[in-house]
């Protein structure tokens, strides 16, 4: 191996190693949290990748020392036919020359060239011999060689750069969290209130897709809750993020009928279905004992959503996000105490009093550059507290819905606002 | 070197944040291609592939659309492996084919689209087996949007392919992968008039395999590193909701949505999850979305040019642009027609 071979092998171990470290250093110190979604494959995945590179790195460390695996096998093979083809005898030159240059050209592809120099001195024998060896094993070569190997000195420095100065200074100097800025830019201030109402718009048997759905999903209420309904539609209008889809908003009577706690159980369906599911599971023994409010509808919210000690009931910004797009969930929760964890930014919809802050958290599907803000306003009675943006807070405060700008607005009227930490996991999935 | 406190966000930081992120998405997929390519080059016979592939071309090129749901990769994983594949003769029209359907059309991006649009295969029934039609009519109504993307993404993936097999690999391909080809073929016949062929030992192989492995992780990192630079600064910096706003108007949200797909370099496997909240935009609008972003985005671009002349990565942006956002409309259309017949 030449010395530009060795170099070019040893940075190419290094930055494998440096991708391999940057990867586990995110994964083990616990930053990673901040980028990729805790459930689903890609955390898992990176700390794979983390070990796979290390691997790769030092397996190819270790083998730097072969360089016939290196060169494709058939170099030695190569090298063999030289020394017997050649007729050399009636120059007697030097054999061992042959191999130096065999060797050089296993990097460099020049070794066609180099033996048309050294036998053109020496005597007009078989050449074009040679040159059919030269080709054929340049092509064995060539796939090999990457991104460091083919290009000139320049090249190779800028590709050494591009794979390390960016991923370098992203780990050192990231925050692990996005801007007021980045936020406004993914939408913040331009939700849409109904937004799922289209999402099955393509759908054409909504009816159908939605039953089959709610049977595998979550425990259903207990039953004499079920039985006990008033009136199906009634029933239907439990608060959560799915039952902003219009098939279940305008459910029909005779198919929620059937089986009520079933189609209850279908709005806990949501993009954080599981999160959701959880929570349901969670606070279904409590659905056994509603004392405290009298009618049926709101003993199935609370089968449905965790409570605080003061009865606030838990959900998420999402969650709140989406009652607006079912009539009948906004009958349920409308003037319910709520209490939800959040960031602020300051409103700047509607809000010419003063009297209104933004709270939002971002969901990820994938990574943080697919995040996407859900943010409903917060209302205080007089003008809203100076908090610094992107404070973590916890408000409680009673749900409320506004007709504004054409669409219907969740709005929480503050009770109270409390600065808090960060959740462990910044952002939802 | 890492600071004990974390900085404040700013601007930079949120470029930083995006970048990380992505690359830590994306790394594993391509760690995974890189070394499928290693051992694809160090272990696959080139023969293999001449005497799998039907010799009708047409043939070649449709069964290689389907590739994907036997071996599932998404984009980051096919672009080294694409390369490789190429290398060991490959035609080049099922190559692309390949590549640009098997982001689409695998199982994997199926279930992640149908969830997304909280679609099932209930209505699936194995009943259907024997009937094509009635199980067409059964998937068409439980599942219209993963069937429209699955189907579409595939026959805009063919007809790249079969628009290829009228060119010669030195007119798509980068001189180094085109020469390599003829190279390799040129190989292959001395071959078999008497050179030595590769006796190579298991351990030597595998030394090739993770060299091979080691290079290709580093050639499509800096294609990677660099499309992820630029999308990260569009993904952070500037405003989507201008797309919202044309969101409406249903001559411009197309190309618009497309342009999101292109700046947000989405995975294959969540974009689905993304496009699927967007009530503003139609259903055809965002099928265009779900079948442009997996065939080219930004860091795309980058990777493909790493295997392509530049000509015909910017042919393929635009060409795949036009294709998808004119067949986006009437292919919805279409799928709602199917549904709405009655077998």
């Amino acid at each position: 191996m030449s010395t530009q071979r060795v170099v070019n092998h040893l940075v190419s171990v290094a930055l494998l190693l440096l991708w391999g470290a940057v990867l586990l250093y995110f994964h083990m110190s616990g930053r990673l949290t901040h980028y990729l979604p805790p459930d689903g494959i890609f955390r898992p995945m990176a700390l794979v990748a983390g070990i796979g590179l290390l691997v790769l790195g030092i397996f190819n460390l270790a083998t730097i020392g072969a360089d016939n695996a290196d060169c494709c096998d058939h170099d030695h093979d190569h090298d063999h036919k030289h020394d017997h083809d050649h007729d050399h005898s009636t120059c007697g030159h030097d054999h061992s020359h042959d191999h130096a240059h065999a060797k050089a050209a296993c990097c460099d592809h020049d070794h066609g060239h180099n033996h048309a120099h050294k036998h053109d001195d020496c005597c007009g024998h078989d050449h074009s011999h040679d040159h059919a060896h030269g080709h054929s094993h340049e092509t064995a070569h060539d796939h090999a060689h990457g991104i460091l190997e083919e290009s000139g000195p320049l090249g190779r420095t800028v590709a050494i750069c591009i794979l390390s100065v960016p991923l370098l200074v992203a780990a050192a100097m990231s925050p692990d969290q996005f801007s007021a800025n980045a936020i406004t830019n993914k939408g913040l201030y331009n939700p849409n209130y109904a937004s799922t109402a289209n999402s099955t718009q393509f759908s054409l048997r909504k009816e159908e897709k939605a039953a089959p759905a709610a049977m595998t999903s979550a425990p259903l209420p207990p039953a004499t809750t079920a039985a006990a309904m008033p009136a199906p539609a009634k029933s239907t209008g439990i608060a959560l993020p799915e039952s902003a889809l219009p098939e279940k908003g305008t459910r029909v009577p005779g198919s929620a009928a059937p089986n009520t706690a079933s189609v209850a159980t279908t709005t806990l369906e949501s993009i954080t279905a599981e999160k959701t599911a959880a929570a349901a599971k969670n606070a279904g023994p409590a659905a056994a004992t509603p004392k405290s409010y009298g009618t049926f509808t709101l003993a199935d919210l609370k089968a449905q959503v965790p409570q605080s000690k003061e009865g606030n009931f838990i959900l998420e910004v999402p969650e709140l996000y989406y009652t607006a797009g079912d009539k009948e969930v906004q009958g349920v929760i409308t003037g319910q105490p709520v209490e939800t964890t959040a960031q602020v930014l300051p409103e700047k919809v509607n809000n010419a009093d003063g009297k209104r802050l933004r709270i939002f958290r971002l969901l990820v599907q994938c990574c943080a550059a697919d995040a996407r803000p859900y943010s409903v306003p917060v209302e205080f009675a007089d003008k809203a507290p100076p908090i610094k943006d992107m404070t973590w807070v916890k408000i409680v405060g009673t749900m409320a819905y506004a007709q504004e700008n054409g669409q219907t607005v969740p709005l929480v009227k503050a009770i109270s606002i409390t600065e808090t930490t960060a959740p462990e996991n910044s952002m939802l999935y | 070197m890492f600071l004990a406190v974390t900085p404040e966000p700013s601007r930079m930081g949120d470029v930083l944040m995006a970048f990380l992120s992505i690359v830590f998405e994306g790394a594993p997929y391509i760690l995974i291609g890189t070394v499928l390519s290693g051992f694809i080059d160090a272990f696959l016979p080139a023969k293999l592939i001449d005497r799998a592939l039907p010799r009708n071309k047409v043939l070649a090129t449709l069964i290689a659309g389907f590739l994907g749901l036997i071996f599932p990769v998404c984009e980051c994983a096919i672009v080294p492996v694409i390369r490789r594949l190429v290398q060991k003769g490959l035609p080049l029209g099922c190559a692309i084919t390949y590549m640009l359907a098997a982001p689409i059309v695998n199982p994997i991006v199926a279930v992640s689209t149908a969830t997304a649009f909280k679609e099932s295969v209930k209505l699936f029934q194995w009943s259907d087996i024997g009937h094509p039609i009635a199980l067409i009519q059964h998937l068409v109504e439980a599942a219209p949007m993963t069937l429209s993307r699955l189907s579409l993404g595939y026959t805009v993936a063919v007809l790249a392919g079969l628009l290829v097999i009228f060119f010669k690999p030195s007119q798509i391909l980068r001189t180094k992968i085109a020469n390599s080809i003829d190279e390799a073929r040129a190989q292959n016949e001395t071959d078999t008039v008497g050179h030595t062929p590769l006796k190579a030992s298991f351990d030597s192989k595998l030394i090739k395999a993770m060299r091979t492995a080691m290079r290709d992780f580093l050639d499509t990192g800096m294609y990677f590193a660099i499309g992820v630079m630029i999308t990260s600064v569009f993904n952070t910096q500037v405003n989507q909701e201008i797309l919202d706003r044309v969101a409406g108007n249903s001559l411009i949200a197309t190309p618009a949505i497309m342009l999101l797909a292109i700046v947000l370099s989405l995975c294959s496997t969540s974009d689905a999850f993304i496009a699927a909240p967007m009530a503003s935009f139609s259903s055809a609008a965002k099928l265009a979305f779900l079948v442009y972003g997996p065939m080219m985005d930004i860091k795309l671009m980058f990777m493909y040019s790493g295997v392509f002349k530049r000509r015909i990565v910017i042919g393929m942006v635009f060409g795949l642009l036009i294709v998808i956002g004119v067949l986006s409309g009437p292919w919805t259309q279409m799928i709602q027609y199917l549904a709405s017949l009655k077998p």
